[in-house]
């Protein structure tokens, strides 16, 4: 075993030397520095310890195979607690103290709502999960990007879906959300146009009882009603629904309506028949794959294969600009993320190509990541699935 | 006309639970003299406790005790560490201090359960129908044992030497001192009683719906105006604000619909206050 000898001698004159070199070089050596702002409590718990830990697994890889312009990549994670207050208490931190280039992950519309401001005027790049329509619709000045597709295009994607099962007298029963209302004059300007008819309420997300809301519902006589809530709430508004001996057909969002929450509910013939949907990830694809390895999980949910888009866009956008600000991150994504080139599916690959002077356009495990000016993405499939005793089983993928 | 009469029942099995968790703040407010806001954290607690419980198979009364003596031992616990050298400081040093308990117990629970929602194993059935109306078999089984609770805790007020010690300490601690009752066990004992039956409040809360960290807080507005809209410190008021609280946001479903409800709880402790600070069958204000 050879032991470098490290003498008192050689520590003064590398030091000597560090002190000497110009501060330049030195900032050089500084890490990068981007962020996660994810809830890992409140109702987007489930998904925000995956989300921030498939982001570390982008950032060792890029490590790993030496970083980003020469320069080690630092990820810090912080928890927006699915509650706007808390989400711009974290983002300030990230921000002000840690400096950081860019944020990633924020799941909850009124999260990223709250958040987004801040973003924009410190020059903070901001990648978003959240589906509200005014999202893209804030003045970000190109400092924002969802890989989620927007209510608009979602809503209308399930409003078809519901004609298309035969639904005429639909009922929508949602919290209050930045996309409530969206929801509500698009829904009633589909079902109209199909010549059926639509009715709704906005309910409270923390009572623990929908009974009488749920009375509200059914006398309206609905064919199919459209839970448009998170889990915790829907769980008990599918139970109640249930006990009211409701007969026809129930539809929710994916990210809702999922295995945790029939696990929950724990008895199969309550959630028997229900809807789901949501924007599904690209399946077939390698980088799919990679986020799979990653996780650790037989099927990462969107968010996760999304937020594994944000850092590999990220850091890529950085490379191709040659400087890691959130300003070099504005201007230089759409130059990675579409617009032809060599056609890569994760980080290490992409910076690799950059730096030999190669255009690059990504597509990622959550699809082609493609984002129009405003910063939705163009396009996006749809997974809808049906649960048949307590599993969810394929309806189709659109 | 039937919408308000089913809102009516709701409103009534919801302030029926309400009125456990209730009950405990109330009459740990008549003998420590601070309002204990960790009952969101100890409701919590119970819930779990309870819940854990539960999954051992220990049936749904054995449940119901584990939640209470897990909640109360705990309660007392934080009560004598951190509450009760704060008040002789005053009320508010000791509330703001048990704010922070609640926010650890809630971190705590957090930290062994995680943030996943969890059901009670309890078989979901089909509303009974009378005339027009629906109940749920259920609520009528979590009603029953709320109901229980109840009577179990006034009859011990009202008939064991305890009972009469703590209602004596909390009319007039210096006279029920002078007649030989140690305010110093009365008040440990208020807290474990107080606790415990927020813990089960939680629990029985929890049955119906879901169980996680945030339980105690949502509902933890609710038990305050509750207990404020009864006179703080009448455990016969909680029952009675209880029963409206719940009533009241059923109600306010059908006016101005669910997102505002909670606003009632602020609505009704704002007209308390200002009305009649003592509330309703509270004998002074505090």
């Amino acid at each position: 075993m050879t032991r470098i000898a490290f003498g008192r001698r050689a520590a003064l004159v590398s030091g000597v030397a560090a002190v000497a070199a110009p501060a330049i070089l030195r900032a050089q050596a500084e890490p990068v520095k981007i962020a996660t702002l994810t809830p890992l409590t409140g109702a987007g718990g489930p998904y925000g310890p995956v989300m921030a830990k498939v982001a570390a697994s982008v950032v060792e890889e890029v490590n790993a195979a030496g970083g980003v312009l020469g320069r080690k990549v630092q990820l810090v994670s912080e928890d927006d607690q699915t509650n706007p207050d808390a989400g711009v208490r974290a983002a300030r931190k990230l921000i002000d103290v840690d400096k950081v280039a860019a944020i990633m992950g924020t799941w909850a519309s009124s999260v990223t709502t709250a958040v987004a401001p801040l973003c924009w005027e410190s020059k903070t790049f901001l990648c978003t999960v959240s589906g509200a329509d005014s999202i893209t619709q804030l003045p970000h000045q190109g400092f924002l990007v969802r890989t989620q597709p927007n209510s608009t295009l979602q809503v209308a994607r399930s409003g078809e879906f519901m004609l298309s099962l035969g639904a005429r007298k639909i009922y929508t029963m949602i919290p209050q959300t930045p996309f409530t209302q969206t929801t509500f004059d698009l829904m009633g300007k589909l079902v109209a146009k199909a010549g059926g008819t639509h009715q709704g309420l906005v309910y409270d997300d923390k009572k623990t009882t929908y009974r009488t809301e749920v009375d509200q519902a059914l006398r309206t006589n609905p064919d199919m009603i459209f839970a448009a809530g998170y889990t915790p709430d829907t769980v008990v508004l599918l139970k109640d629904i249930y006990r009211a001996g409701f007969k026809g057909k129930i539809i929710g969002f994916g990210y809702s309506i999922n295995q945790k929450l029939v696990d929950q509910i724990g008895q199969p013939e309550v959630v028997e028949g229900v809807y789901t949907y949501s924007p599904s990830p690209d399946e077939g694809s390698t980088a799919y794959e990679r986020v799979k390895k990653a996780t650790g999980l037989a099927r990462p949910d969107p968010y996760t294969c999304q937020v594994y888009d944000h850092a590999s866009l990220v850091l890529m956008a950085m490379e191709q600009a040659k400087v890691a600000t959130g300003v070099a991150i504005k201007d230089n994504i759409r130059k990675v993320s579409q617009g032809g080139g060599k056609a890569v599916d994760n980080a290490v690959d992409g910076l690799k190509a950059i730096a030999s002077g190669q255009k690059v356009d990504y597509s990622g495990a959550s699809g082609p990541c493609d984002f129009d000016d405003k910063g939705d993405i163009i396009d996006c499939k749809f997974r809808y699935e049906q649960i048949k005793g307590g599993k969810f089983t394929l309806v189709k993928i659109a | 006309m039937s919408l308000v009469l089913q809102a009516l029942v709701n409103g009534l099995v919801s302030g029926t639970l309400l009125a456990v968790p209730a009950i405990g703040f109330t009459a740990m407010f008549a003998v420590l003299r601070f309002p204990n806001f960790s009952v969101s954290g100890v409701a919590t607690l119970g819930a779990f406790a309870g819940y854990v419980a539960y999954a051992a198979s220990f049936g749904l009364v054995g449940s119901l005790a584990v939640a209470f003596a897990v909640a109360g031992a705990v309660g007392l616990f934080f009560d004598r560490t951190a509450h009760l050298p704060l008040v002789r400081q005053g009320a508010l040093p000791a509330a703001i201090a048990s704010i922070a308990s609640g926010l650890v117990l809630e971190n705590l629970v957090r930290l062994g359960f995680g943030n996943d929602l969890r059901g009670f194993d309890r078989p979901i059935a089909r509303d009974i129908h009378i005339a027009d109306i629906r109940v749920s078999p259920q609520q009528l089984e979590t009603m029953g044992m709320a109901l229980a609770v109840m009577l179990a805790v006034f009859a011990g007020l009202a008939f064991t030497r305890i009972g009469k010690a703590m209602r004596a300490s909390a009319d007039n601690p210096e006279l029920a001192a002078l007649k030989g009752i140690r305010p110093r066990r009365v008040a440990m004992m208020a807290s474990f009683v107080g606790m415990g039956l927020v813990g089960i409040g939680g629990m029985l809360l929890g049955l119906d719906s879901s169980i996680d960290p945030l339980t105690g807080t949502r509902i933890l507005l609710s038990i305050f105006a509750s207990a404020v809209l009864g006179g703080l410190g009448s455990p016969t008021g909680a029952v009675l604000g209880a029963c409206l609280i719940g009533v009241a946001e059923e109600l306010s479903v059908l006016v101005v619909g669910s997102p505002y409800r909670t606003a009632v709880g602020f609505f009704a402790i704002l007209i308390v206050l200002t009305l009649r600070p003592r509330g309703l069958l509270g004998e002074r204000a505090f």
